[in-house]
């Protein structure tokens, strides 16, 4: 390990320092809530900086003997999961307090699991990747079960954690079986040696179930049908705060895995695995999208919605298998837009739903929401505002995401097209589930006691952040751009 | 190009913006503060089409106005508007339209502001779709128009409201949706075939140009052709997918139902005549025998539904859906005298139809009731409104001196030198429309006053100052195109010929 090696994962090695310095903290001076908030702000802010400054120098190398790679992608990955990690924080402060839950372990677990996710986001050898894939997931069990006291809670962590666990060990078979076809766990070297074998057009079994075993773990994580079971509990159940994190920290990190793995090192297969992406597209699109129309639970209904999502966003990575080379950037772009835009207006959707939860034992039922517009009209709005972005209407960031992938399966062609109609039609049905919550809070009236939230101001910096982003993500092309870096770092 | 060394389109589409930002300000507890705010930027608006209207060439071809400017270069999309005489006519229809609907907005109480907020973002919307040239920044104004309107209806409207709300978003969601995946496909086709580059390739009029040469491939031109199709037969709505529209004007309050009916619609049958054939001349030759059948059957059925209908808001929808059927069969004919009258008949359905539900609102607002049955006698105790309420009932049948019979009219001739059956039995139905409406005035105007109304006592005046402002501009609008429809027709020469052009129709 040189200094070189250190300030080229620095954004990495800060996260680590800022989640220790957290507990440290915590310990000289115990039950300092605001003490614990500010301190990871403040870190959160610091390696921001550092990812910011390397990125801007222009760095792209690789460190630790090649296991660790900043690149653009690196960048662009760590800066939104830093938003993730500031974004979670700022909504958990109202949330936590009242309910007694200790907030300097909250920041210290969720800045660890971010640190996972960051370093998922710089792998370049098959091993550091699945390392780094746990250190981001087992963070995420104890922030599922951090209400301990509520049985939901401690229900959706457990189930969280068995199918987690479950799912790490098979994508880790699946690791195995690559590095024992290539000799290699590097990236590159395993990209090379399937290059090999892609051109002699024969894959031996043994890949095969590599291939195999590596989609499905990696379809757990991303919580694409049928490997979505634990999410609906896990979300439910999980405090408000918590499951924000969890729908899109835990999903851009699978997101990342799949870019550097399906992408990166398993990318000369592409039209093997491509037919799968597209059977699990549709079917997670679809089915995540019905039965989210039955939802009366609004975390849970957001919950099925998020592996809809999970679905627009395979559409980009079929996109990227079933395009031609000139496309692959843009497939990958699309991939990078549709996360980003999805991470603030999930987020924000989350937050409004902790944001009535302040007063512990108010229910995520729809019915929390009759009356929303009229009794509290700025948090009315801003969930009406997330709500339709995660519909797709245009100006909003929602429209711009789907607007992207739509394009990159339309230029792949073939069935990937067919992918394109299908992911509309699909929208088209979100929409009735999403804008029976905006029913629900313009045109009916309230019922029962009216539910007081009045959010603190870090509360609503998070709020007003989410809902700033949602509002000109798209209509600035600057945004593009920079996801188009990112995704020219995996352009071969 | 501007107007006076200003960007006139620019501030025709954003200023409706700079109100609903001005009316959000104020406070909530001065409702009279509000509606001024928003008459005025409406009537601003209104004023500066006007002023378009006046200063735009009508003898030229192609588009004037011009505002152009690289949004996100990466894909090729511009914020790119500009008008033709087709888009300035829909402007004007538009701006008209909404200072009215404003102004008829009286018997809302409820919310307000943001009432009026969602009205000015709504017209904003509307307004870009008519002047958008650049087919991304189209269908960005296309949806912009949807989430108002859902909201006018669904926190605005009668009882059943959320099922009629829902029911307009959906249907027009999956069409629109699908119109994006054609908007991209044609984008795509495009840039392939100018070597991978993304310039121009959502700029109407360089697709145009291309589809002009014929270089869209005619399988492509079928399927993207369905798929916007689909978009704008919805929103016009053609017969099989106008369910959604009785719904949406029974439950929306008037203003909603005069934008509705009087835009709305319209946008639907804009795209086609903007979009739809242009791009696609051959899929649109392939499939306009369909079309004219399926504008036939709308022709008919909205007539004789029309007839049984016991609510006069419904009454007045499903004849909707039979004058729409008129301008999808002026389209889809395509000839000079045809196109013609179905644009004009796109101005008078505004008119007429805008005029009919203010009409409508003004007794409900009395009655709160709109059921044909309980009226009667009307003509006696409200004269003035009885007379307008005629008067809109004749044009609207299409008597000749009215703005209403030059559309119709310039249709039949039109689809009769291409199919003279099919205008026949577009002909028999003004007969019918004649029955259905002469029926519903005679109902609801003459006779002895009905015991429902005469329960009503004093509260059943005559029509206000306002509400008659909310009417008269359309009443004049409608003689003076009857009389004079030269004033229309000559605008849309250029659009007119430019359309036969594109659909490969030969034009003297």
């Amino acid at each position: 390990m040189t200094w070189s090696d250190l300030t080229t994962a620095a954004p990495v090695v800060l996260a680590v320092l800022v989640a220790a310095a957290i507990i440290v903290v915590d310990i000289a001076v115990p039950g300092r809530r605001k003490l614990a908030t500010g301190v990871a702000l403040v870190g959160m802010a610091i390696v921001a900086a550092a990812t910011i400054l390397l990125g801007l120098s222009g760095r792209h190398e690789t460190a630790f003997g090649g296991a660790y790679t900043l690149d653009g992608l690196t960048t662009f990955l760590d800066l939104l999961f830093v938003a993730i990690a500031v974004l979670t924080i700022l909504f958990a402060t109202d949330y936590l307090e009242p309910r007694g839950l200790p907030m300097a372990e909250f920041a210290a677990v969720l800045v660890f699991a971010i640190t996972g996710a960051m370093l998922v986001a710089g792998s370049a050898d098959l091993l550091l990747l699945f390392v780094a894939l746990e250190l981001m997931v087992l963070p995420g069990y104890l922030l599922a079960g951090f209400a301990r006291n509520d049985p939901y809670s401690t229900e959706g962590a457990i189930k969280y954690f068995l199918l987690g666990s479950f799912s790490s060990a098979i994508l880790l078979f699946g690791l195995a079986y690559v590095w024992g076809t290539t000799g290699s766990t590097r990236i590159s070297d395993v990209s090379a040696a399937l290059a090999v074998v892609a051109s002699s057009h024969s894959i031996q079994p043994g890949l095969a179930m590599g291939l195999a075993f590596m989609t499905t773990g990696v379809a757990f994580k991303m919580a694409a049908v049928p490997f979505h079971y634990w999410t609906p509990d896990a979300y439910q159940g999980s405090p408000t705060p918590v499951t924000a994190y969890l729908s899109v920290g835990p999903k851009i990190g699978a997101f990342a895995i799949a870019l550097r793995l399906f992408v990166g090192a398993l990318g000369p297969l592409k039209a093997d695995w491509l037919p799968v992406v597209i059977v699990l597209a549709i079917a997670t699109m679809t089915l995540g999208n019905l039965v989210a129309i039955t939802q009366d639970n609004v975390k849970r209904m957001l919950a099925y919605s998020s592996i809809a999502h999970t679905g627009y966003i395979l559409v980009g990575l079929a996109a990227f298998a079933g395009g031609t080379k000139g496309l692959e950037t843009q497939a990958i772009q699309s991939v990078l837009f549709y996360g980003a835009a999805y991470t603030f207006m999930n987020m924000g959707a989350f937050a409004v739903i902790a944001a009535l939860q302040r007063r512990p034992g108010v229910s995520s039922q729809i019915s929390t929401f009759a009356g929303l517009g009229r009794r509290d009209p700025w948090l009315g709005a801003l969930m009406a505002l997330f709500l339709l972005s995660l519909t797709g209407i245009p100006p909003l960031a929602g429209f711009w995401a789907k607007a992207y992938v739509i394009v990159a399966a339309v230029q792949a062609g073939g069935w990937v097209t067919l992918l394109a109609v299908v992911a509309m039609l699909n929208a088209a049905a979100a929409a009735f589930y999403y804008l029976r919550v905006v029913v629900y809070m313009y045109m009916r009236e309230p019922e029962g006691q009216p539910v007081v939230s009045s959010p603190g101001a870090l509360f609503r910096i998070g709020l007003a952040t989410t809902g700033i982003v949602t509002l000109v993500f798209g209509l600035f092309p600057a945004f593009v751009t920079l996801a188009s870096n990112a995704a020219s770092a995996l352009g071969s | 190009m501007s107007l006076f060394g200003l960007p006139i389109l620019a501030l025709i589409t954003f200023l409706p913006i700079v109100g609903a930002a001005l009316v959000a300000i104020l406070p909530s507890d001065r409702p009279d503060w509000i509606r001024r705010a928003a008459l005025g930027t409406a009537l601003v608006v209104w004023v500066l089409s006007l002023l378009l209207l006046a200063a735009f060439a009508s003898g030229q071809a192609g588009f004037q106005y011009k505002e152009a400017f690289d949004w996100i270069p990466s894909f090729g999309i511009q914020y790119k508007v500009g008008v033709d005489g087709l888009s300035v006519l829909m402007v004007v229809l538009t701006t008209t339209l909404t200072w009215i609907s404003i102004l008829a907005s009286g018997p809302i109480h409820d919310r307000l502001k943001g009432y009026m907020v969602t009205f000015l973002i709504l017209e904003v919307g509307m307004i870009g779709v008519f002047v958008a040239l650049d087919l991304f920044l189209f269908y960005i104004f296309w949806e912009i128009v949807l989430v108002p309107m859902y909201l006018i209806i669904g926190i605005w409207g009668g009882s059943n409201r959320i099922y009629a709300t829902m029911k307009f978003v959906l249907y027009t969601l999956v069409g629109s949706l699908l119109m994006l995946v054609a908007i991209l496909a044609t984008a795509f086709a495009y840039q392939a075939a100018h070597g991978g580059s993304w310039v121009g390739a959502f700029d109407y009029e360089k697709l145009q140009q291309f589809a002009q040469a014929g270089s869209f491939g005619n399988n492509f031109q079928l399927v993207a052709f369905v798929a916007l199709f689909l978009a704008f037969a919805i929103k016009v709505p053609m017969f099989p997918f106008h369910t959604w529209l009785p719904d949406a004007h029974t439950e929306a309050p008037t203003a909603g139902s005069v934008i509705l009916a009087g835009v709305l619609l319209k946008l639907g049958a804009y795209g086609l005549i903007r979009f739809a054939v242009p791009l696609y001349p051959y899929a649109a030759h392939t499939f306009a025998g369909p079309i004219i059948v399926l504008s036939i059957i709308a022709i008919v059925y909205g007539a004789v539904v029309s007839v049984v209908q016991p609510d006069l808001k419904r009454l007045v929808a499903y004849s909707s859906v039979s004058h729409m059927g008129f301008v999808t069969l002026g389209i889809f004919v395509f000839s000079a005298p045809a196109l013609q009258g179905a644009i004009l008949q796109m101005v008078n359905h505004g008119l007429i139809t805008g005029g009919l539900f203010l009409l409508v609102g003004v007794i409900y607002e009395r009655t709160h009731d709109r059921t044909i049955a309980k009226m009667g006698g009307l003509a006696a105790t409200m004269p003035l409104w009885s007379t307008a309420f005629g008067f809109f009932i004749l044009a609207s049948i299409g008597l000749p001196g009215l703005s209403g019979f030059v559309g119709e009219f310039l249709v039949f001739v039109g689809s009769f030198m291409v199919a003279p059956v099919v205008s026949v039995a577009a002909i028999a139905v003004m007969v019918l429309a004649a029955t259905y409406l002469l029926w519903m005035f005679q109902r609801v105007a003459f006779g002895a006053v009905s015991d429902f109304l005469r329960g009503l006592g004093d509260h059943l005046t005559d029509m206000t100052g306002v509400e008659a402002v909310t009417v008269a501009p359309l009443g004049i609008a409608i003689v003076v195109l009857g009389l004079f429809p030269s004033l229309a027709l000559d605008l849309l020469s250029g659009p007119v010929r430019g359309f036969l052009v594109a659909a490969g129709v030969p034009v003297g």
